[in-house]
């Protein structure tokens, strides 16, 4: 086998770190920050995704290929979400209606 | 020892097992491409079974073959039958099926099974389709608009949108599939830039394939969802937006478009070159266009909404992108024209249709810079100019490429030659016919006669007769080839492993091809379309 | 064991190296499609959540979070145990491998079991949207959408489970058929990749829905 085998500590660790992000955005949504609430919600969640993937998911220790592969499905979601949130955002900007 | 030997018999992939089973449940992809060939050709004429109604019921003004409402179900399952059912999947699925593993030297896709199981999720889907068909049809339009799909249609929109989202999993699977084979399955020596461009053409449509299809999924499963429970996703009454639905339909509808164009380009630019003499001008250019075709594609969709009601400074961003994706397609047609210059251009059936293609797609090309050019999309948006647009690109375009490619191939797949006098005579047919059908149709659309409609003011008549004339000879035209391709299967001439003197590495082997490809896994040391370099070899083959 | 594992290996491949990393790479494009697939909700709810955010906070304030918290930990467990079941198959430990699999359903029917208690609850509170959505304060029809998404995504993730407890159902017969050892075990790890998949877009879930409406 070829494959290089995670070692459970890493494993472990992830874990461990993966359930304190779970504490801390969970905490932190009692506090009220506007806006930056969803954003910091988000944030944190991504950085959990990104454990899971790189860990559990091995996404460190495949091949460059495996890597491109996801990074263009999170940017092929980013082009959706920001050119449709561009129409949404710049509704109304001008003075005539519907526009 | 016995000195008596039996003499082996030669098997290919058609005679190596026989039966229907030996079908239904087979995971060669030759002949799975021959399973999809057999589903795309009979969708095909479903869908223009549709067209012909509807070009019988415009030769007058009023129309007198159905009402307008059942005038609304032909066009509507005219669209979904003929964009879903057959453009997306004919050039890759059958084709791209039956050739990919070959060009690239590999005894199947890196899938097998999960290919069939392709074949299997489409016929359900189509299966779906058809039943919602029979039970009274769609009347929405393929691209099922808001509200009105959503709250306002009594037709069997839930079962039409369930047909489509089924088949959706087929094309994401064959995109898997491609992609995990032109990345891991390559011969030895194959590298990227030695590959035939109709690799990288359809490594380009699965790129598509598996990013785009997934929202057009969800996108419908939002509006069986509206539809059933009735909670206002689309509805403004409830809070919704109907634009948004626009916005998700045309996230996948528009790099589906290209999902269209990509494979009729990757046959054109396998034809050219064999028939010209001459390897393809730009390749790495032509390489490249084709992954920037598929990435830049992503970008335009907000031109389908200029007059939604989309903000004007998104429009301006979509306008300005949906001119930047014309650059990699014109370069192609640059490239392919450069690649005739000083050729030795052979005037078979495959290139009178790669030809064909090659000025259709341009005037089809060019009227898309019309159409997204915001102030003059205003006054051409939904009229007939936009119908003639795309149909120039999908049936001048990728029609014509398919039919071309399918005669290039057929000797490959079949192992018999086609008859050539009778092709060359289907192919003008076929190119004088399109015209006479749709270039009629950008004046009818200039002059303001909007699309979908099933009556129209006495001065557009004879612009209407015109393209219904037109559309009668293009019909002759489709079912000429029809009838001679299963002639030929059975008693055309045997047509031996390379017919065409062509480079490619499926012509290395036998036509019909053996069950596994070819008998030792080939190494490859030379570029792509090296007729100098292969001189030698190929005037003997 | 060496024979074990290149009897698996299919005719169209070379080795066994290329077919593990061919199925690896379909399995994650196949993932890219699903991020596509679940993407679509989160643009459409992005919109939504922009236009309306004080409906949008008052149904975020009818989640529970507790359940919601509990369900996060419960699937973060789900995948960490489903690592270590990888792991478990990458070293040939059958039985281990075998716990480790039912452990996982487990977590994984707990998660269902909380989230249909919820989806439950919203009903008796006349959240669900349809029919029976019913709230008498302003703005109701957007405060349903927010159900709307709600059970809509929500619902797409546990569906998403339910078919990643039938498939490792598969695996855990086939590991204690015996099918897999150091040398093969490609199928575990794909089930690995969709579990751990399934559960990232839970993360997302629980941040969207459950932690807006918590402060005042």
């Amino acid at each position: 086998m070829a494959q290089p085998v995670v070692p459970k500590r890493t494993y472990l660790l992830a874990y461990l770190v993966l359930l304190a992000l779970l504490l801390l955005t969970t905490i932190l949504a009692y506090i009220n920050m506007g806006p930056f609430s969803m954003v910091i919600a988000i944030l944190i969640a991504a950085v959990q995704a990104s454990l899971i993937a790189s860990f559990f998911m091995q996404a460190l220790y495949e091949s460059a290929l495996v890597r491109v592969v996801t990074a263009g499905g999170i940017v092929w979601f980013l082009i959706m979400m920001t050119l449709v949130l561009t129409d949404y955002i710049t509704r109304g900007w001008l003075p005539f209606p519907g526009k | 020892m016995s000195t008596t030997v039996a003499v082996p018999v030669e098997t290919n992939y058609l005679t190596e097992k026989q039966g229907i089973l030996s079908w239904l449940l087979t995971t060669d992809h030759k002949r799975i491409g021959l399973l999809y060939f057999f589903s795309v050709t009979a969708f095909f004429f479903v869908g223009g079974f549709f067209a012909v109604l509807m070009r019988l019921h415009l030769l007058t003004p009023q129309g007198v073959i159905v009402g307008p409402e059942t005038y609304n179900k032909l066009f509507t399952m005219h669209g979904i039958i003929m964009v879903w059912f057959f453009l997306i999947p004919s050039i890759p699925a059958t084709l791209g099926n039956f050739l990919i593993p070959m060009m690239i030297g590999a005894k199947d896709l890196a899938f097998p099974k999960l290919n069939l199981a392709s074949w299997y999720v489409f016929m359900l889907g189509g299966a779906v389709t058809l039943w919602a068909l029979v039970r009274g049809g769609v009347d929405t339009g393929w691209t099922f608009y808001t509200p009105f799909s959503t709250t306002y249609s009594t037709t069997y929109v839930v079962g039409a949108a369930l047909g489509i989202f089924i088949s959706g999993f087929s094309s994401i699977m064959t995109g898997i599939n491609f992609i995990a084979t032109i990345h891991r399955m390559r011969a030895p020596g194959l590298t990227w830039f030695r590959l035939p461009i109709f690799i990288w053409s359809h490594y380009a449509t699965s790129m598509i394939f598996v990013l785009a299809t997934p929202v057009l999924a969800i996108t419908l499963l939002m509006v069986c969802f509206e539809r059933l429970f009735q909670v206002g996703i689309f509805d403004p009454a409830l809070g919704g937006d109907p634009v948004l639905f626009q916005h998700m339909f045309w996230f996948y509808s528009h790099p589906a478009v290209y999902v269209m164009i990509l494979p009729a380009m990757a046959v054109v630019s396998e034809i050219i070159p064999v028939f010209s003499r001459r390897p393809i001008f730009g390749y790495t250019a032509v390489a490249y266009s084709s992954v920037a075709i598929a990435v830049v594609g992503f970008l335009v969709w907000g031109h389908h909404l200029f007059v939604a009601g989309e903000s004007v400074y998104s429009a301006m961003a979509f306008s300005f992108m949906s001119y930047l994706v014309a650059i990699p397609s014109a370069i192609k047609v640059f490239n392919w024209s450069a690649t005739m210059v000083k050729g030795s251009i052979s005037w078979d059936t495959p290139m009178l249709y790669a030809i064909g293609f090659l000025g259709l797609f341009t005037i089809g090309g060019m009227t898309g810079l019309f159409l997204a050019a915001l102030g003059l999309d205003v006054h051409v948006t939904d009229t007939y100019f936009v119908v003639a647009h795309f149909h120039y690109i999908m049936v001048g375009g990728a029609v014509m490429a398919y039919l071309g490619g399918v005669h290039y191939w057929w000797p490959k797949i079949s192992g018999k030659m086609y008859p050539e006098g009778l092709a060359r005579l289907s192919a003008l047919i076929v190119f004088l016919g399109f015209n006479l059908t749709f270039f009629p149709q950008f004046v009818l659309g200039f002059l303001g006669m909007p699309r979908r409609y099933a009556a129209y003011p006495d001065e557009f008549q004879f612009l209407h007769v015109l393209s219904t004339a037109g559309a009668s000879i293009l019909g002759v035209g489709y079912v000429l080839p029809l009838c001679y391709l299963i002639w030929a299967w059975k008693y055309g001439k045997e047509a031996g492993p390379n017919p065409w003197r062509a480079t490619g590495l499926e012509w290395q082997t036998a036509s019909p091809p053996p069950a596994q490809n070819f008998d030792t896994t080939p190494i490859v040391t030379r570029p792509a379309y090296d007729f100098e370099g292969m001189k030698e070899e190929l005037h003997l083959g | 064991m060496a024979d074990h594992a290149a009897a698996l290996v299919r005719e169209h491949f070379s080795t066994a190296e290329q077919q593990r990393e061919t199925e690896t790479l379909g399995m994650w494009i196949f993932l890219a499609t699903e991020v596509m697939f679940f993407g679509g909700l989160f643009v459409a709810f992005t919109v939504y959540r922009m236009y309306y955010p004080q409906a949008f906070g008052t149904g975020s304030a009818g989640m529970n979070i507790v359940l919601g918290s509990i369900n996060t930990a419960v699937l973060i467990t789900s995948s960490f145990t489903m690592a270590m079941a990888v792991h478990s198959a990458e070293v040939g430990n059958p039985r281990l491998l075998t716990l480790l699999l039912i452990v996982t359903m487990l977590l994984g029917c707990i998660f269902l079991g909380i989230k249909f208690t919820e989806y439950y609850q919203h009903f008796l509170e006349h959240r669900m949207p349809g029919v029976w959505f019913d709230y008498a304060g302003p703005a109701a029809s957007k405060v349903q959408m927010f159900f709307v998404f709600y059970y809509f995504m929500t619902g797409l993730h546990a569906l998403h489970m339910i078919v990643g407890v039938g498939v490792l159902l598969v695996i855990l017969g086939r590991a204690m058929a015996g099918s897999f050892s150091a040398g093969y075990s490609t199928p575990v790890a794909m089930a690995g990749l969709y579990w751990s998949f399934v559960d990232i877009i839970w993360v997302f879930l629980f941040a969207i829905f459950y932690l807006q409406g918590l402060h005042v």
